[in-house]
């Protein structure tokens, strides 16, 4: 008996110090004054894709090589395209403004990137002047609410145009959405 | 005996050319297979053959690409949350999430299968993947790990790749994405520079330099060749087997 009651205290003992996953919220996680609020963008503005001239690296994010070339995200605005032939003297050859516009992947003559939640498809055969020739819209889902659980936000109202994500932000009031 | 000799040869031979035209054409079987190009770990985005995937915040998205300009969807597949990175590799994906690497089967690109979810603690992870070892790396952080954590790389076995299994793990400052090619394994810290590593044995990744002053976001290697991003700029160099970088050239940050 006595031993029994020794090896579930062990065992208990181990349970209490194994790390949990998660808190355990039932869905009512109380309210601690911060919340997600949805940023939302105009869709014509997000729709305007422009070819041009070379510029200079601000906010360099993801790279991507393809034959000789190099692609380099230019975090959220689009992409440069870089004639890489000489990696001792790469080459700068243009620009595609991309407003929301992370990754980037080709195959063939053909660059797909993201454009907020559309998939834009790019002609890139002659890449100084690069062709947006498709945008598939809700290939990247951003949903009506932001992608975590456990969390207060402000619900998104459409009328204000589209949510192309949610950003952190105090908040005086407990919003009316919860997840 | 003598008799022999030249069907051994041949044999050889044989042999030899199996092993060449295996080292081609691993990834597909039908004839012209498609260019496509390299990415680095940070990344969203990836094409295996004709297949497009794209891994969301909460979902893996899969593309069929045989015609490049008009992509169709083949599946969503739901993760869980905070996805944050795709690496393929041979026929399995490496996905790398706030909690978790999930492994799935592409043997059918345009129909993978969960093979294994390896779940460690909450952190930015990026993962990539040589023979039967996976590097992870776990960046302690505002938004991914909890205070008091640190920052780690995890060296991960996936030679069953239905059950992963951890075999080593160091301490980092604030990693990044990270490459692997051959004996070398290049780890990003962010505004810290970035480390070069050999793996000669690769459970145990051995610092060999850390470059302090190319603030370092996400590296690409290949066929000796290395390209860093981050706040200064795009560097490139080129390597050998011996452990210095030869600078090639930079685009810097204006």
């Amino acid at each position: 008996m006595k031993r029994i009651l020794r090896a579930s205290c062990l065992a208990l003992l181990m349970l209490s110090c194994y790390p949990r996953e998660s808190e355990p919220f039932v869905g009512n996680e109380k309210f601690n004054g911060t919340g997600y609020r949805p940023v939302y963008k105009n869709p014509e503005e997000i729709s305007k894709i422009e070819v041009q001239a070379a510029q200079a690296l601000k906010t360099p994010g993801k790279i991507y090589t393809y034959d000789r070339y190099l692609f380099i995200n230019e975090v959220g605005k689009g992409i440069h395209i870089v004639d890489n032939s000489d990696a001792k003297k790469p080459e700068n050859l243009s620009f595609v403004s991309i407003l929301g516009n992370y990754d980037i992947a080709v195959k063939d003559n053909w660059l797909y990137a993201d454009n907020f939640s559309n998939l834009l498809v790019i002609d890139i055969a002659d890449p100084k002047a690069p062709k947006v020739t498709k945008s598939i819209p809700n290939v990247i889902p951003v949903h009506d609410y932001p992608p975590l659980t456990g969390i207060y936000f402000e619900c998104a109202d459409f009328k204000k145009g589209v949510v192309v994500d949610w950003e952190k932000v105090d908040m005086e009031q407990q919003p009316k959405c919860y997840r | 005996m003598k008799k022999l000799i030249p069907f051994l040869f041949l044999g050889l031979a044989v042999a030899g050319l199996m092993l060449l035209l295996n080292a081609c054409g691993d990834s597909s079987d039908s004839a012209p297979s498609p260019q496509t190009g390299t990415g680095g770990s940070m990344a969203r985005f990836a094409i295996t053959g004709n297949t497009l995937y794209i891994v969301s915040k909460e979902s893996l998205e899969v593309y069929d690409i045989n015609d490049g300009q008009n992509p169709t969807k083949t599946v969503t597949k739901n993760l869980g949350v905070g996805i944050e990175t795709i690496f393929p590799y041979q026929n399995k994906l490496f996905i790398g999430s706030n909690d978790a690497m999930y492994i799935y089967d592409n043997s059918k690109p345009n129909a993978p299968e969960l093979t294994s979810k390896y779940t460690h603690v909450v952190s930015c992870d990026p993962v990539v993947v040589q023979g039967q070892y996976a590097y992870v790396t776990l960046r302690a952080g505002t938004n991914c790990r909890p205070a008091g954590s640190f920052s780690s790389l995890d060296v991960v076995d996936i030679s069953d790749p239905s059950n992963p299994r951890m075999v080593g793990s160091q301490r980092m400052d604030s990693p990044y994405g990270l490459g692997v090619s051959g004996n070398k394994l290049f780890v990003c810290e962010g505004d810290r520079g970035f480390r070069m590593m050999d793996i000669t044995d690769p459970k145990v990744p051995i610092e060999k330099q850390f470059f302090q002053d190319v603030p370092a976001y996400d590296v690409i290697v290949r066929s000796n060749q290395l390209i860093v991003t981050g706040k200064g700029g795009l560097f490139q160099y080129k390597y050998d087997d011996s452990d210095s970088l030869q600078y090639l050239s930079k685009i810097p940050v204006l």
